[in-house]
């Protein structure tokens, strides 16, 4: 690593800060834990301007289309020009689970603060107050709230209790190495079953170095340095997934339905 | 760089998900940050001001082209923040000159428009590279996360000149509306006051933008080391090996000889899992194991076992694909949109002028068949509105009563169904009356003449109608329907005052008096009836002669 002095500072340990995350994290009444990742202000935007260049592109087309009808046209124009900047959200987030065509685009989500789905209720109230967060000028209200407030929250999310998540696609699984698959030591917890996975699953992107370097780090654990190692932890993760030949591929069916 | 004192949360994320941390991070230390960058822009804003104190544009314009330079104190700090390491004001602002040494005058030139200044910055500031070096781990770096550098950067911008004209709108909103204010000397540049009062404030709006620009940017460069270089694997893993080291030390310690020979213990401890593991069928069990790690590789051959390993097979209900959910246009939509068009096109071809304008005869097309489904509903329409008018016009007699009137089936609680009567009612009645059950015999007869009432001359009873309403309702409708007769109205009358007296006053009617009712009743109905009969006969009549006219 190439990063400059580390001067052996005596810390404060009050002053630290350790696990600085944006999830949203809600408990339901059954004790099931709800964890949700928060979206930002710079996607949030950027969703907002992808719908604001369709709306604009429709009411363009509109505008061209009802140049004939004179000011009956203009009237007609008038109206859908409304019921686009006041509905056009609502609509989509009701209909379509939380996401309009920009939304979507960013693979963001409008959900109720308890992680449910939105209604017409509170959509149309955080769409109403859009007018509050555009004040004084061009949603500047909107993108301070968002950045200060502890949840990425707008006035309008403030006001209808609602919340803007990623909704990522789930990655599709990734191709794992080629070894036999081992049973893993006694003492290993959750969480390190699950970094050896991660490791298994991120073996076509991370540098065989590196690998071995990670994989040296659990001696203890493969009982053999470099190359060697590696290969056990490998089958180790194999095993863990529920590999017990070679050449069993069912892991890849398993896990998309488990990880649901 | 200490992983385990990570400020956060080391897992993958998307390039979207690491600017998002990114803004919590500058959040945290806004204030630090902002100031830093700040400081320095501000000393060199006043002394240019002094120097050029009658052109505020220049100098904002070297302030705002002189970014790079002063984006780098945050992100140093920044980046000691992230390993919560704790750097005051006076630290940082000593590191200034040693934090702009590395490729200033490239960011100052040819980079100053990168879009990707950020994220990039961080390769400069942090890893010192420069030259071959870098490109090589920018074009890494870039792989996945330009795209929202590039995002990140496009959208700052914005949001400072957002920030700069929302400034400006609410000074305007708060202006008392009797203050008369000459705008245009404002808006020219030629008032140099004011021009140097909005400079100022875009200096400030860019110092509290920095902090969460260049966080963004430092997080999605975190974001893609954690990604290339599995810090959230190591972090686990460091973590599993000081337990494990742990473990090792508080067995081998009671016996003194293992002391040194903790490592190679577990060495042979796992190179004989190795070995037990790989032999094949279950090993039957010693009890006696002479030394601990014996004993532990006994425990361990055991645990390998199938039965330590709960396998379970999960079956449940998915939907068989999500291939659907990406938009594809059926063929019958394509089939039809190509009508459409050919529908608009007719009309066209003899113009020739509008072929280029390819819309123009699929809107022609759509705005054709919308016009068609609007005339035809029209129609529709007029012609369900008018249906009695028409009805009457071709000679039939209107159906309202009957398609609207939903009958009742009792009425003040007597079962008023034509199923429910007897066949020849009258006899039934005089059987009931001479037997003795008066009350019985005038219900029936009431009963009778409600029922016909409903079934044949659609009388519009109600359930909450009482039996004085129903006789109200029997003489109203005498006066518009020819076939309620003048007797049945006065029978029906004399009947309901009749059934009154008896239901609610317990005195029945003489025995002459019942005999005379079942006649009249007799008369009443079956007269209609033949009189209906008749009006049915007359009407076929008249169908058969409009049949035969044209």
């Amino acid at each position: 690593m190439h990063n400059s002095s580390t001067q052996p500072h005596s810390p404060n340990p009050s002053a630290e800060i350790t696990g600085l995350d944006t999830l949203y994290e809600i408990e339901t009444p059954e004790g099931i834990d709800l964890t949700s990742r928060l979206a930002g202000p710079v996607p949030r935007l950027l969703a907002y301007s992808v719908d604001l260049f369709y709306r604009t592109v429709i009411l363009v087309i509109l505008g061209i289309a009802v140049t004939f009808a004179g000011n009956a046209g203009v009237g007609l124009w008038l109206l859908i020009s409304f019921l686009l900047e006041w509905f056009y959200p609502v609509v989509f987030e009701v209909l379509r689970g939380g996401q309009t065509p920009g939304k979507r685009a960013f693979s963001i989500a409008v959900v109720n603060d308890n992680l449910t789905p939105i209604g017409w209720g509170p959509s149309i109230m955080r769409n109403l107050l859009r007018f509050a967060d555009f004040l004084p000028f061009g949603y500047c209200a909107g993108i301070i709230s968002m950045t200060c407030s502890r949840d990425f929250q707008r006035l309008g999310d403030h006001a209808a209790g609602t919340l803007v998540v990623h909704r990522d696609q789930a990655a599709a699984p990734a191709a794992l190495p080629q070894v036999t698959p081992m049973a893993p030591p006694r003492g290993l917890q959750l969480e390190d079953q699950q970094a050896i996975v991660s490791l298994v699953e991120r073996s076509g992107e991370l540098s065989r170095a590196r690998q071995q370097e990670l994989a040296d780090l659990l001696q203890p654990v493969t009982g053999k340095p470099g190359d060697d190692g590696l290969n056990r932890l490998h089958g180790i993760g194999r095993w863990l997934l529920g590999a017990r030949s070679a050449d069993d591929n069912l892991r890849s069916a398993d896990r998309q339905v488990g990880g649901q | 760089m200490n992983l385990d004192r990570l400020a956060v949360r080391a897992r993958q994320r998307s390039s979207w998900e690491s600017i998002d941390l990114g803004i919590l991070l500058a959040r945290r230390h806004w204030l630090q940050l902002a100031t830093l960058w700040l400081l320095p822009a501000a000393v060199l804003f006043l002394v240019l001001a002094l120097l050029f104190s009658d052109s505020p544009n220049w100098v904002i314009f070297a302030v705002w082209w002189l970014k790079p330079l002063f984006d780098r104190l945050p992100l140093l700090v920044a980046s000691r923040k992230l390993f919560n390491e704790p750097m005051s004001n006076r630290e940082a602002l000593v590191q200034f000159r040693r934090a702009n040494r590395t490729d200033w005058f490239a960011w100052l030139t040819w980079r100053r428009l990168s879009f990707t200044r950020a994220f990039d910055l961080p390769v400069t500031v942090l890893e010192n590279a420069r030259g071959k070096a870098r490109s090589t781990r920018i074009s890494l770096l870039h792989r996945k996360a330009a795209n929202a550098a590039s995002w990140l950067h496009i959208v700052g911008v914005h949001v400072e000149m957002i920030l700069g004209m929302g400034l400006a709108a609410l000074l305007y909103l708060m202006l008392p509306e009797q203050l008369e204010i000459d705008w245009m000397p404002i808006l020219n540049d030629s008032n140099a006051t004011y021009a140097w009062i909005a400079n100022g404030c875009s200096l400030l709006i860019m110092a509290a933008v920095a902090p969460f620009y260049v966080c963004g940017g430092f997080m999605l460069y975190i974001g893609r080391r954690v990604d290339l270089e599995a810090w959230d694997i190591e972090i686990h893993f460091r973590k599993l090996r000081a337990r494990l080291d742990a473990r090792q030390q508080r067995t081998a310690q009671p016996h003194s000889t293992a002391k040194t020979t903790s490592t190679a213990a577990s060495l042979v401890c796992a190179l004989s899992l190795l070995f037990l593991t790989t032999l094949a069928g279950p090993q039957p069990a010693h009890a006696d194991a002479a030394t601990p790690a014996q004993s532990e590789v006994l425990i361990d051959e055991v645990l390998a076992q199938d039965e330590f390993h709960q396998r379970e097979k999960v079956s449940n209900w998915r939907l068989r694909d999500f291939e659907s959910r990406e938009y594809r246009f059926p063929d019958w939509f394509i089939a039809f949109i190509e009508w459409l068009e050919g529908l608009g096109g007719d009309d066209d071809i003899d113009e020739g002028a509008d072929e280029d304008l390819s819309i123009g005869p699929l809107l022609a097309g759509i705005i054709e068949v919308l016009l068609w489904i609007l005339a035809i509903s029209l129609v529709a329409y007029l012609l369900w509105h008018f249906r009695d008018h028409l009805r009457g016009l071709l000679g039939y007699r209107p159906m309202k009563k009957i398609a609207e009137s939903h009958t009742p089936e009792t009425l003040f609680g007597l079962d008023v169904r034509r199923e429910s009567l007897p066949d020849d009612v009258t006899n039934e009645v005089l059987r009931l009356w001479n037997a003795g059950q008066q009350r019985e015999a005038m219900g029936l007869l009431y009963r009778a003449s409600l029922s016909n009432l409903i079934s044949r001359f659609d009388c519009a009873f109600r359930d909450h109608h009482t039996e004085a309403e129903c006789a109200l309702l029997v003489r109203q409708e005498a006066e518009r329907d020819p076939r309620l007769q003048p007797a049945l109205v006065q029978f029906f009358g004399l009947l309901t005052k009749t059934w009154q007296r008896q239901a609610y006053a317990h005195q029945p009617p003489q025995s002459t008096q019942l005999e005379n009712l079942c006649t009249q009743w007799q008369q009443v109905f079956h007269e209609t009836d033949s009189i209906r009969d008749r009006d049915r006969e007359r009407g076929r009549n008249r169908d058969q002669k409009q049949e035969v006219q044209p």
